[in-house]
């Protein structure tokens, strides 16, 4: 009886385990070996066809990968900042109304339980130059007599759709924020006003360092499932018109699926693996030391 | 008194302020929400209307008419798909659910070597996006032949859940001081019966808000199932959105109407969990 | 000179008043201790006078400035919180000089507020640890550090002693009133510890109901007891509490007892009014333990249920007119249960009050 000897915790987390082992973990040691490869889709055989790290180079020298990298860790700074700083901002605000609260909070969670893919939908319908709802107010106003292309223009596509992931977003960090700001005790605070603190010197000093902990676990929770974005953008450009909005995401996508070009796109996705597991390390470890400088770890 | 007057006019400024802001915000989260639904009730000329028609004028049930008619316009089988999306979502949820129990359990209340480690592993795994990891399972899957399965979506979900789940329920369990479970097993309780009739009553709250987060992952998940599900017999709603666009035209009034399906069961479900999703989530990080 | 005044203060959250236009005038160097029982109003007032709470009605004047609607950092004032309140990410030194590096002080200065806190208070020694590495003792100190480096006006303590334990609570009583005496700045000081109020106020404050009860010198309040709310609350153990009625020259009570009218009282009482008698276990005594009686005083016979032995002197719970009475022992020897002893009751030292009103007959 093998079985009686494996300790508790173990048996416990092995169905865990084989799960993931089974749907995530095979199938990356698969892509990563056809990530050496010319494996196409179309074409079984070149499934054993070893090219070392052709595919490897051949995205480094890529012009069109290059400019989805860098598309993409832009695209991320500047939604994830902004989801921050808005998601603060919504924060402080709804912390401060004392009737209807819940309300409010609620109000806040929905966009964050929307399916991305209906995001994507939603904005592109919003933002179509058409019948949107955005340009159909600003020629309404009298603000433009022109059809604005929102999702053509280089600029205006990307403006789109960081503001579509911004929407959809933000709430994850005001929910996090809010719950940061209810957990801080009163007390210091309170202390700090009696100490001749304005409002904002409060807010820096004994705020802020308190919901550090909380803005990074948001981090930590977005960067987790970051690529969720795909969806908006595949479904609101999908990468186009003429790759001006391509992220890494869609150009994996696109290789993989339509040009079949699965080994190439395997390797252009180990790339965005390596990403998202960067992020997602880097903001646990500003997490823990944010809980190390409160005394909160234990 | 000029100062007290002074510092009584600041505090009513900011006040006003307050609340013109708080109400731009609300209104930018709320009127996309809105427009979705309000369109899924008028008929297309109205959508289509230049220049645009703002008065709503014969808000109507077509497009729902239209939806559940089955092959209505578009004839998008609606009802098939969301069937789908209940049971791969339920489904997938429940195994998540018991996977993440047995592994939240472990975590919180077991100390073992490399524990920090196997729990940021399982964590990573829902770090890698599931556009790349769509590939090489699109390929193990067709291989395997559960390509195109609620199975193979289940299993795929299940994966997708346990790392969250696992998360969120070691915060929960953490919260139940260890005594209580022992003050059970001196009462003559083994320790499964222990977790059974001690623990898990107290934590449930927190396990039934990690499974509607589970359920709302894979309710709303995309980007594996339009690449793992093909037939009617196996996409989602969230895929079957697709089903409105052509080349060149999007039925917009019938893919509202589709949305509103999609968004309500969330909705609903939100307003139930919201309390306790934030303390699983901040105590699972912060109290760590 | 920093004197404190409330005049008409109320305070109301909705429809509901829980401070009623309460007056009160603390005197620069002050020591006032506004104490009660918890929902009394008193940490209310205290947070009113620090601006942490907004004022419902009335006027607050600190030194010779009304800041009813002031924040708290232009009322010059500093607060020792019931928690200690102190910044969990800062080091004890950085929480010492934080109101003076908000206030753009130079390092220096704030250097040598620090230096001069952390002598008084002595806390050399922990200067560099993080409040989560401290005891309560030291946190305690901490905070009143931190009030003390910024030399306000006036001191406010809120509570500050609840959460240490009984020993350390005596301690750091002493500590307080050293403080006070090496720093000479007007305190007013929230706790619903009698025992603190007693060892530490020039003044005792003592609230009910958002209601100003009685004010006066810890002996004052302690002796003469404005109503029996008073009475019970100030002193341990509380004053015993006989009610009874006003007959011919005497006062009888239920069970046949009779003892006469203290003198005090002759002609303030009337034939037929009900009246509770007050005393406290330090004039009730059995005969030949201690008591000197300067007036008169009345022999009871009572029968001692159960008796504490506490060292010096030994409490005895007895009955009397229907009533639990508490006695006290000096010179203690054993006590049987159910032994009756002879007992001297002091009338000089007791007090009447209108059974209806509760107050003072005085």
């Amino acid at each position: 009886m093998i079985y009686k000897k494996l300790p508790q915790w173990f048996l416990l987390i092995l169905p865990a385990i084989i799960i993931l082992a089974a749907v995530i973990l095979i199938p990356l040691l698969f892509s990563l070996y056809s990530s050496f490869t010319s494996y196409r889709l179309t074409r079984p055989d070149t499934l054993f066809n070893w090219i070392g790290t052709f595919n490897y180079e051949k995205a480094v020298k890529s012009g069109v990968f290059w400019a989805a990298f860098g598309r993409t860790i832009l695209f991320l700074t500047i939604a994830l900042n902004l989801e921050m700083f808005l998601g603060l901002g919504l924060a402080l605000l709804v912390s401060r109304v004392t009737r209807g609260q819940r309300m409010l909070r609620t109000i806040m969670m929905f966009p964050m339980m929307f399916s991305p893919v209906l995001v994507g939908f939603q904005f592109k319908f919003i933002f179509n130059d058409n019948v949107g709802l955005v340009n159909n107010a600003l020629q309404s106003l009298g603000l433009s007599n022109s059809a604005i292309p929102w999702l053509v223009d280089e600029k205006l596509a990307m403006f789109s759709i960081i503001f579509a992931e911004v929407w959809m977003s933000t709430s994850v960090f005001a929910i996090l924020i809010l719950a940061g700001l209810f957990s801080i005790p009163q007390d210091p605070q309170e202390a700090a006003k009696v100490d001749g603190c304005t409002p904002w010197q409060s807010f820096r000093h004994i705020t802020l360092p308190f919901i550090m902990p909380f803005i990074f676990i948001a981090m930590a929770i977005r960067s987790l499932d970051v690529a969720r974005a795909y969806d908006i953008v595949q479904v609101m450009t999908n990468g186009g018109p003429a790759r001006r909005t391509e992220i890494l995401w869609t150009l994996i996508g696109r290789t993989g699926y339509v040009d079949a070009k699965m080994g190439y796109a395997n390797a252009m996705g180990y790339v965005s693996i390596f990403l998202a597991i960067f992020f997602t390390i880097y903001f646990f470890k500003k997490l823990n030391a944010a809980r190390v400088e409160l005394g909160m770890a234990r | 008194m000029n100062i007290n007057r002074l510092s009584k006019l600041k505090s009513f400024f900011l006040k006003v302020s307050h609340h013109v802001t708080l109400f731009i915000a609300m209104s930018i989260i709320c009127i996309p929400g809105l427009w979705i639904v309000l369109n899924s009730f008028r008929p297309t000329v109205d959508i289509m209307a230049k220049p645009p028609v703002w008065v709503p004028r014969g808000l109507n049930l077509d497009n729902y008419r239209a939806m559940f008619g089955g092959a209505g316009e578009g004839g998008v089988p609606v009802m098939q798909y969301f069937t789908n999306s209940l049971i791969i979502s339920c489904t997938s949820t429940i195994i998540a659910l018991f996977v993440g129990m047995a592994g939240g359990y472990a975590f919180a209340r077991f100390r073992f070597k490399g524990k920090n480690a196997i729990f940021v592993g399982l964590l990573l795994t829902r770090a890698v996006p599931g556009v790349a990891l769509s590939l090489p399972l699109f390929i193990v899957m067709a291989k395997t032949g559960i390509i195109d399965t609620h199975f193979g979506l289940i299993l795929v979900y299940v994966a997708m859940n346990v790392p969250f789940t696992i998360w969120l329920i070691d915060g929960f369990f953490r919260q139940i001081p260890p005594d209580l479970a022992e003050a059970a097993e001196i009462d003559g309780c083994t320790r499964w019966q222990a977790f059974w009739k001690v623990e898990f009553p107290v934590a449930k709250a927190g396990v039934a808000s990690a499974g509607i987060f589970a359920f709302l992952t894979s309710w709303n998940e995309y980007a594996l199932a339009s690449q793992l599900t093909r037939s009617t017999f196996s996409k989602t709603m969230p895929v079957g959105l697709r089903d409105f666009t052509s080349e060149f035209t999007i039925n917009w009034g019938g893919m509202c109407a589709l949305a509103v399906l999609l968004i309500i069961p969330a909705l609903i479900l939100t307003f139930i969990v919201q309390k306790h999703l934030i303390s699983g989530l901040t105590f699972g990080g912060v109290k760590g | 000179m920093a004197q404190v005044i409330l005049k008409n203060i109320v305070k109301n959250y909705g429809k509901l008043e829980v401070v009623h236009s309460i007056n009160l005038d603390v005197a620069h160097n002050e020591f006032v201790v506004l104490v009660g029982p918890s929902g009394c109003g008193k940490s209310t007032t205290l947070r009113m006078i620090a601006g942490l709470e907004s004022i419902s009605g009335g006027e607050i004047i600190i030194g010779d400035n009304v800041v009813n609607n002031l924040p708290p950092r232009d009322r010059n004032i500093s607060m020792v919180f019931q928690n200690y309140a102190l910044y969990p990410h800062m080091t004890v030194r950085e929480n010492l000089g934080f109101s003076l590096k908000i206030a753009k002080r130079d390092q220096t200065e704030i250097d040598k507020s620090v230096d001069e806190a952390s002598k008084i208070l002595s806390l050399e020694d922990y200067m560099d640890r993080k409040p989560g590495a401290l005891s309560g003792g030291q946190r305690q100190r901490v905070a009143m550090g931190r009030a003390i480096v910024r030399h306000p006006d006036v001191f406010l303590f809120d509570e500050p002693l609840s959460n240490l334990d009984a020993k350390l609570r005596a301690q750091m009583r002493v500590e307080i009133k050293k403080l006070h005496q090496k720093i000479q700045t007007t305190i007013i000081y929230v706790t619903h510890d009698q025992v603190e109020a007693m060892t530490l106020a020039d003044r005792i404050v003592i609230m009910r109901d958002g209601n100003i009860e009685q004010q006066g010198s810890p002996t004052q309040v302690f002796e003469n007891p404005i109503n029996t709310f008073v009475a019970t609350f100030i002193g341990s153990p509380p004053m015993n509490l006989l009610p009874g009625r006003v007959g011919k020259n005497m006062l009888e009570f239920s069970g046949g007892l009779i003892l006469p009218i203290p003198i005090d009282f002759k002609d303030i009482v009337k034939p037929g009014q009900d009246i509770i008698l007050g005393f406290r276990a330090d004039h009730i005594m059995p005969v030949g333990h201690d008591l000197t009686i300067d007036g008169d005083s009345a022999m009871i016979e009572m029968s001692v249920g159960v008796s504490e032995p506490l060292g010096t002197e030994t409490l005895l719970y007895t009955q009397l007119a229907g009533q639990e009475i508490l006695a006290k022992m000096l010179r203690p020897r054993i006590v049987q249960d159910g032994e009756t002893l002879t007992f001297n009751l002091d009338l000089g030292q007791c007090n009447l009050f209108d059974a209806v009103t509760q107050r003072n007959l005085r």
